[in-house]
């Protein structure tokens, strides 16, 4: 049993959580409350840590149970919404940061895109284009079979070529 | 023989630097005959280039202390650990009693240090040019709201435009025993003050203004209705504790006007 953590690397980590944890939460104030929140839980369950492991994978794992019990029980007396209805999670997503923080507008039409995106596919595409994890990680992290990471991540990358056009690297042409 | 045909599984993981290598000739055979495959291949890897820009933005912004501190391991978690900290508050108190400094505080129950780190934190975060708060005043509801929650503190943001500030935000800033609200104010010639409380334990006893200088930083600082105050900045005194005394308040004015919590 780890009797403790590798306090550097905990810290060295949170720029990743934080940033998880608004793709999850869509909102800069509840997402590092959701930081905290995982940093304590990390500390309480530092014990199911393998030390010399992957420590952000393990992270993630603990924010994304985290915030699914948190929202579970946030809707305990709403039963009739489906954790998968897009109207009901997919309109909270907003852009967690002001838009004039991206140094560049294509940037923040990028984001604007992925919050279009379902909860599901949005945090799927997240962490294998942006976190470049291996998609059996992302499949340990979201506790989702493999073939649902790659379903969910073929629709994601379907539904932003669709909104962003067929060849985003080039400029547009305007008529 | 028929080459197999690419499934939307094979393209991602090719896009992704995940498809085994042994299966990567075949994919780019399959993109080099068709223009299909090819341009949702190009798309791909565009939106991926795309996405980390956008999203690596976010990895640059400052840490809040509040998580720096929440990193660290909480405290009396193993069995050595009460000993451990009963010496180190004997020793504190050892330090504290030869410096002798501050001790009349101490007793009333101000944190002796409470001055020293609200000019600490003016100083880090006024000097911050593009971010020097987490919610800007534009949000001002939902920054109340907030600091409410986290300090269990009611919490005001004092008008402070009568002498010359206007609201620039706040953010939350990790105390040694609770966390602190920081609220930063700036007026035309840029400079900034900050406003920052938080909770004491209840019976603390309530203290006139007092006024304090740490590394140039000026700060008044009080305790009224168990919270302590402390209100900071580069200007002289005079013009500080004018700045207190409206910020003192309409802080208790507010606070006669709450129901006893």
């Amino acid at each position: 049993m780890a009797a403790t953590l590798p306090h550097q690397d905990l810290v060295a980590a949170i720029p990743r959580l934080r940033r998880y944890a608004r793709v999850l939460t869509g909102e800069g104030t509840r997402a590092d409350d959701l930081v905290q929140d995982t940093l304590a839980r990390a500390w309480e369950k530092r014990g199911l840590w393998l030390a010399g492991s992957d420590l952000r994978a393990w992270l993630f794992t603990i924010m994304h149970n985290v915030f699914v019990n948190q929202r579970a029980l946030a809707r305990r007396d709403a039963r009739n919404v489906s954790i998968d209805d897009p109207d009901a999670s997919a309109a909270a997503w907003q852009l967690p940061v002001p838009a004039t923080q991206f140094t560049r507008v294509e940037l923040m039409e990028t984001m604007q895109s992925v919050a279009r995106l379902s909860p599901e596919q949005r945090e799927v595409l997240v962490l294998a284009a942006v976190e470049e994890m291996r998609y059996e990680e992302i499949a340990a992290v979201m506790g989702i079979p493999v073939g649902t990471v790659m379903s969910r991540l073929s629709r994601a990358r379907e539904k932003l070529r669709r909104t962003n056009g067929d060849a985003p690297l080039q400029l547009k042409v305007v008529r | 023989m028929m080459p197999m045909p690419i499934d939307d599984d094979a393209l991602n993981a090719f896009v992704d630097g995940q498809l085994p290598s042994a299966r990567v000739a075949e994919v780019e055979a399959a993109i080099a005959r068709d223009p299909e495959l090819a341009a949702r291949a190009a798309a791909y890897r565009a939106q991926n280039v795309h996405l980390r820009e956008a999203f690596d933005e976010w990895l640059h912004e400052p840490v809040p202390a509040a998580l720096i501190a929440a990193a660290a391991k909480p405290a009396r978690t193993t069995r050595w650990l009460p000993w451990a900290a009963s010496f180190a508050m004997a020793l504190i108190g050892l330090v504290v009693g030869w410096s002798g400094r501050d001790l009349v505080l101490a007793r009333e129950g101000i944190p002796t240090n409470f001055a020293r780190e609200a000019a600490f934190a003016h100083a880090i975060y006024s000097a911050d040019a593009r971010r020097p708060v987490e919610v800007a005043a534009s949000d001002a509801q939902s920054l109340v709201t907030w600091l409410t929650r986290r300090t269990g503190q009611t919490a005001l943001a004092p008008d402070l435009t009568s002498v010359g500030f206007e609201l620039v935000g706040g953010r939350l800033v990790a105390g040694n025993e609770k966390p602190t609200a920081l609220l930063m104010y700036e007026n035309a010639a840029k400079q900034r003050l900050t406003l920052q409380w938080r909770k004491q334990s209840p019976g603390t006893e309530e203290t006139q203004f007092r006024y304090a200088v740490e590394n140039g930083v000026g700060v008044f600082y009080w305790i009224d209705d168990a919270c302590a105050y402390a209100l900071s900045g580069t200007l002289d005194r005079r013009q500080l504790l004018a700045v207190a005394r409206v910020a003192y308040g309409q802080i208790a004015s507010a606070a006669q006007s709450l129901p006893p919590h």
